[in-house]
């Protein structure tokens, strides 16, 4: 199931242009890191996606639906979007109802509803505290309890928004997995995130925004080299680019592979 | 998310609980005064000129329509075909009829409301909410007080985001939250809940950072700006309290 | 300035210690900074620094906590407070709610500490100024971005003069631009002799700036010296602590014979530029 978003335009009510002429495409199965700063416009965009804002100019289709034409509870059958702030969703008492709620609603029922809802309490490493309340886990793990909620929903495409925020090395390495299982299930999945060592380690797509456009789109060899539209969005180059800049390695780095052969290649060439 | 117009003034240089306390008087004065035509007098002889005084003709005149038109209505509607002490029919639209003094009732009511509306538009365009906080605080409210009243203010504006993000979470997990009586009924508990837990969340939150800024201190507390209470203001407070038990005593005895 | 011994707390209700048998000392002008994982006991170790434990959170606890010479237990919180300030994650849940600029919220603190109205201007004046409001005076708080929030929670309580500023990640909801500014702010207290503890996650920035670095890991100090040492530490990656990429790949080339130096690994940028030069043949001019 296909993204395709058309000439998008946005502006808010208050009169403030969020948006102003977006066209991408992302393709069935691909995972794509959206990047900018504050007021970029990069939550605005996914935003459209499950159709929690309506273009004021232009058309963003999920797969065959325009965005416009559904409501939002509909959409959320193609599209899980999973919010920054846990403690605006969560409403049950146990874990495992939680994560159940959205599957509820989207009608599974039975031996689905159990396999969808387990397989995402073991995803998040939740499977020991199904039966908790969720207000007696810390914050950090009632974000992974609303991920683990979006993920039983069984979408073809999810949509986080700073899923790593506040999170520490333990939960990065175990949502890295995630992410490449969800890969692996053909799964299209959208991440907005201003960790950019995070995402030059695990994404081959970088979108980033500025001032309501897009200002690079492509593979982060292309993106984290060009320091300028870099600094334009208030990033920095990952880790490992910039070590490799400072010892005139290569300019291709961004994961600690990639450091090792330009590495390796040095020192092979002397 | 305060509805004070920044401005200058004979009402704006009073001390905010004077103007408190003649609100509270017209209010009063309004529903227990003497005769019939009290309440509108107040209006044209006190609050419509302190309006015009004060530069707030525009907004005052706006927001008294804006809240009265709808009510005078309906009440003029109402009592004038239903009020039991009706008799004297003014006229009849079909089967039902107008009768006079459902109407003169129903005047009266409105006249009321537009008291009672008109001194606390002015009393709330006049005053920004940090003075009316240190004037109730300047006259021995606790400090638990003022700070309820100025955080209210503040928080609505907060809540009402908050339960938009809450909407949007749930619906964005397949809930409906539009439609028939059932589907609403179903979508209130998933509303409700995440507001009431976050909020608790909040409010812990935001009792430690009061506590680190040294609210609960026992230290007499000192203020940033000064609110001048002149003598003047006082004799007027009290004038403005004898007068109106003496206005509602008059009404009563006479 | 801070004396922490063989401090154990349990949050009330809870099955097990947040903190075991956690001793500590900080000089005054330290600049502390504390890691862990999620959950390993930092955020209850900031609020034991600053007297919320045992007086908000009530709980048991054993041991001593010295906060600029007053005991946490027998010192009210309201005393505490004037010596210990806190800020902590969330910039909105820091704004008092009771004013209505930025100017009276800072002033906020000062009256509730009974300070004299003609030393405020100047307090609020220079307390802005450390963390760059300065432009903002007359906004109200609501209608700033989480970064600039957050400066104002620092300034709020710097204006109130504590002898100890306890940080619980305070830039963990915020974006790079925040970040950046908020860590520029600490930095101007700590180059002027402020007593610093902070809990982060972002290593590469503590690397850089702080005088020493305490591991924690379920509740127990499992490492306290100098940054380097600490966090070049492979022990941290048993306790689920992060490291810095450039300490990750350092010890990797290790691994995989690309260099045989004994050194310490590197953590920041410069430490990794030192530690792979070497091993580069000599520079082919470009």
């Amino acid at each position: 199931m296909n993204i395709a978003v058309s000439d998008l335009h946005f502006t808010f009510a208050s009169g403030v242009a969020a948006l102003c002429g977006v066209t991408l495409r992302i393709d069935s199965g691909e995972r794509v890191a959206i990047m900018g700063r504050n007021g970029s416009g990069k939550s605005t965009l996914v935003r459209h996606f499950n159709g929690l804002l309506r273009p004021t100019r232009g058309v963003v289709t999920i797969g065959d639906w325009a965005t416009h034409e559904h409501s939002v509870a509909q959409l959320a059958r193609r599209v899980g979007y999973v919010f920054q702030n846990p403690d605006e969703q969560i409403c049950k008492r146990r874990v495992w109802d939680e994560v159940a709620f959205g599957a509820i609603n989207l009608g599974f029922r039975g031996a689905r509803l159990h396999k969808q809802v387990d397989w995402a309490l073991a995803r998040l490493g939740l499977g020991s505290y199904a039966g908790v309340n969720p207000y007696d886990l810390s914050p950090s793990w009632r974000r992974r309890v609303a991920i683990a909620s979006v993920l039983a929903m069984d979408t073809e495409i999810l949509v986080l928004d700073e899923p790593t925020t506040g999170q520490d090395a333990r939960f990065l390495a175990q949502f890295g997995g995630l992410l490449d299982e969800l890969r692996v299930l053909g799964k299209s999945v959208i991440v907005v995130s201003h960790d950019i060592d995070f995402v030059a380690e695990h994404f081959a797509r970088v979108i980033v925004l500025d001032e309501g456009r897009i200002l690079l789109d492509g593979a982060p060899e292309q993106i984290f080299r060009a320091s300028e539209a870099l600094e334009m969005a208030a990033l920095q180059p990952p880790q490992l680019t910039r070590l490799a800049q400072a010892l005139s390695l290569s300019h291709c780095v961004h994961t600690e592979e990639e450091f090792l052969r330009a590495l390796q290649t040095r020192l092979a060439g002397a | 998310m305060t509805l004070y117009i920044p401005g200058d003034g004979f009402l704006y240089r009073r001390h905010p609980v004077t103007k408190l306390v003649f609100m509270l008087c017209v209010a009063f004065l309004a529903f227990l005064g003497p005769g019939r035509w009290t309440p509108l007098l107040i209006f044209l002889a006190a609050l419509l000129p302190l309006a015009l005084f004060s530069g707030l003709v525009r907004p005052y005149g706006g927001a008294l329509w804006r809240i009265l038109a709808p009510l005078a209505f309906f009440l003029f509607v109402l009592h004038g075909l239903f009020n039991p002490a009706g008799r004297t029919v003014l006229f009849s639209v079909g089967p039902v009829a107008v009768k006079l003094e459902g109407v003169v009732f129903a005047a009266l009511m409105t006249s009321r409301l537009l008291c009672v509306l008109g001194a606390s538009l002015l009393f709330v365009f006049t005053t920004p909410p940090s003075a009316l906080m240190l004037g109730l605080a300047q006259h021995g409210a606790p400090p638990w007080l003022t700070y309820v009243i100025g955080a209210t203010l503040q928080i609505i504006p907060h809540m009402r985001a908050r339960a938009a993000a809450i909407t949007a979470a749930q619906q964005a997990r397949g809930l409906e939250t539009t439609g028939s009586l059932r589907v609403r009924a179903r979508a209130l508990m998933p509303m409700v809940t995440p507001l009431v837990l976050s909020s608790l969340v909040d409010a812990e939150e935001r009792a430690i950072a009061l506590e680190a800024r040294a609210f609960r201190s026992s230290r007499p507390k000192t203020s940033l700006t000064e609110l001048a209470d002149p003598p003047v203001e006082r004799v007027a407070r009290q004038a403005c309290v004898v007068c109106t038990l003496l206005l509602i005593g008059a009404g009563q005895w006479l | 300035m801070i004396r922490v011994e063989g401090l154990t707390y349990t949050y009330p209700f809870a099955g097990q210690p947040a903190l075991r048998d956690v001793s500590l000392t900080v000089a005054a002008g330290e600049f502390v900074a504390i890691v862990g994982a999620n959950d390993s006991g930092k955020s209850t170790l900031c609020y034991a620094l600053t007297g919320y434990i045992p007086h908000h959170f009530h709980g048991a606890m054993l041991g001593s906590v010295q906060i600029a010479g007053m005991d946490s237990r027998s010192t009210p919180l309201a005393e505490l407070v004037t010596v210990a300030g806190l800020v902590f994650q969330n910039p909105v849940n820091q704004i008092s709610g009771a004013r209505f600029t930025v100017y009276e919220e800072v002033a906020f603190g000062l009256e509730n500490l009974g300070a004299p109205r003609a030393e405020m201007a100047a307090r609020i004046d220079e307390a802005l100024a450390l963390v760059g409001l300065e432009g903002v005076a007359d906004r109200s708080p609501y209608a700033l971005s989480g970064g600039q929030q957050q400066r104002l929670a620092l300034a709020s309580i710097l204006t109130m003069a504590p002898q100890v500023l306890v940080l619980d990640e305070p830039t963990a909801q915020l974006d790079p631009l925040g970040s950046r500014d908020l860590f520029a702010a600490i930095h101007r207290l700590s180059r002027r002799g402020a007593t610093i503890i902070m809990a982060e996650h972002k290593l590469e920035w503590i690397a850089r700036f702080a005088d020493r670095v305490i591991a924690l890991a379920g509740g127990q100090v499992v490492l306290d010296g100098a940054p380097r040492e600490v966090l070049a530490s492979p022990l941290l990656e048993q306790h689920a602590i992060g490291r810095t990429r450039f300490t990750q790949v350092a010890a990797r080339a290790r691994a995989l014979g690309l260099t045989s130096s004994d050194a310490l690994l590197p953590v920041t940028l410069e430490e990794a530029v030192d530690f792979f030069r070497p091993i580069l043949p000599k520079a082919i001019n470009a």
